[in-house]
């Protein structure tokens, strides 16, 4: 890397083309490679924002991978994930500027996790992997570059969270209960790509219970502290995400439908003292659906929890991460090699 | 580099990005390629100060937002400022302003204040 390199470095951080952290500079020759790779024309729209007047280009979405650090292997990956983020039901711009602080979490899923490399088992969460680090970063530039509407928004997150920078979740090649994307209708064997606006992970502790059920609860439990934001509005729901030494317990007496509907069923707590607590208005919007003296859940309906699994194995913990309320879907998308927008697979929302 | 973006003096953040980056070496210089979507035409200017000693507000639907509103209402009214009665309502919190209620508020020459946190 010569001085120059160095020089064009130090000009995209001085100049609002990062998002903290020193990118590789997009040089033409490197974006149209990266172009080349998620299959699309400099000039091709990838999405649009009416509301805002913006359109955006293939080629930003290419500069932003190429500065993001990511692999031109990464490409169909890539394209899909940009279509993904760019889809309005995401409300990326939501997500940029929300006082709640959130990210955008992304879920790699199928053959795919193998094929470039990703991490899936030690600090699944947060690997220090290229695959992981890169893929998840690009997210979190996208939603800087495009949420922010070339400045006209700002950003009023009150704490945020790590994942702001980076969070890309591979889940194992293999899994109990299935790959994550079977949540959204799309096939067991196909790979894919899956995003959503999250907050940070709890992790969930339990190293001395030995049934399925205390592992359940457990988890239920962390979705249930006074703090979470889902009392009120319940618009987002939760990722669970179940590491191997819970998987062993958890599998052996429920299949996901199982899980998911004794988590909806246990995890509770007394309306009433939301109210008191404070988390819940004192006088309620009808959306919120506040029944004073029922036990309430965090969860508006049972399908708004996802299972993912991965992680490593030795250490029993799992992971609880809520999602924020104001962006109600899930976003799937399959990965083709070098497809055309139209043979894509879709998915959206809540599992199916 | 061909432009100086604008920095926010107090945090050193950028809060609008160039539009042009300019990468050379000895002899020759390239543009790097500008990741950042920009809005086509330009937004709207707004006027930051208003011409007229009048605020309206407008409710974005957040717990007790509307009763803080109406409170902030009495409370400048008892301190001679004219407001309007009418409280606007924007419906949904994560959602851009409907375009008929940005129109009406384009308008407006006193003091627009919208959203109470929760």
């Amino acid at each position: 890397m010569g001085l120059e390199t160095l020089q064009d470095i130090e000009n995209c951080m001085n100049s609002g083309w990062t998002d903290g952290l020193p990118v590789i500079p997009p040089y033409g020759s490197v974006v149209n490679e990266m172009l080349d790779a998620m299959g699309w024309r400099a000039d091709d729209v990838s999405g649009e924002f009416p509301e805002h007047n913006v359109i955006v280009r293939a080629e930003q979405a290419a500069a932003t991978a190429v500065m993001a650090g990511c692999a031109m292997e990464y490409g169909s990956l890539l394209r899909s994930l940009t279509e993904a983020l760019l889809d309005p039901k995401l409300n990326i711009c939501g997500v940029e500027v929300t006082t709640g602080g959130a990210s955008l979490m992304v879920i790699v899923s199928g053959p795919v996790v193998s094929q470039l490399g990703f991490e899936h088992r030690e600090n699944a969460l947060g690997a220090n992997c290229r695959a992981n680090a890169t893929v998840g970063r690009f997210a979190q530039m996208m939603r800087l570059f495009c949420g922010r509407a070339g400045g006209v928004l700002q950003p009023h997150g009150t704490i945020g969270h790590p994942g702001r920078i980076s969070f890309c979740v591979a889940e194992h090649p293999e899994t109990e209960w299935g790959a994550y994307h079977t949540q959204m209708g799309i096939p067991e064997d196909a790979s894919a790509v899956s995003v959503m606006s999250t907050e940070g992970p709890n992790s969930c502790n339990n190293h001395y219970g030995d049934t399925a059920a205390q592992i359940l609860d457990t988890i239920g439990d962390c979705m249930c502290h006074y703090g979470q934001t889902a009392w009120y509005y319940r618009s987002g729901g939760f990722v669970v995400v179940i590491a191997p030494d819970h998987m062993a317990l958890v599998s052996k007496e429920f299949s996901r439908d199982e899980a998911r509907a004794y988590i909806y069923e246990h995890a509770r707590r007394q309306t009433d003292d939301l109210e008191r607590m404070g988390r819940i208005a004192k006088e309620p919007i009808a959306f919120a659906e506040v029944e004073p003296g029922a036990m309430r859940s965090p969860l508006r309906s049972a399908d708004q929890l996802t299972f993912i699994e991965c992680g490593a194995a030795g250490g029993r913990f799992s992971a609880v991460i809520p999602r924020w309320v104001g962006s109600t879907h899930i976003m799937t998308k399959q990965i083709n090699e070098k497809a055309s927008p139209s043979s894509r697979e879709t998915a959206e929302g809540n599992p199916k | 580099m061909n432009e100086l973006p604008k920095v926010n003096a107090q945090e050193g953040a950028v809060s609008v990005p160039a539009r042009q980056i300019t990468s050379c070496d000895d002899v020759s210089c390239e543009l790097l390629v500008d990741p950042i979507p920009r809005p086509t035409p330009e937004p709207l200017e707004v006027i930051l100060k208003p011409t007229e000693r009048r605020v309206r507000f407008v409710d974005h639907s957040k717990p007790n937002s509307i009763k803080i509103l109406r409170m902030s209402q009495q409370l400048l009214r008892d301190r001679g400022i004219e407001v309007e009665e009418e409280i606007l309502n924007k419906g949904d919190a994560s959602q851009r302003m409907p375009g008929e209620l940005l129109g009406l508020l384009s308008g407006e020459k006193g003091l627009v204040l919208c959203g109470v946190s929760d």
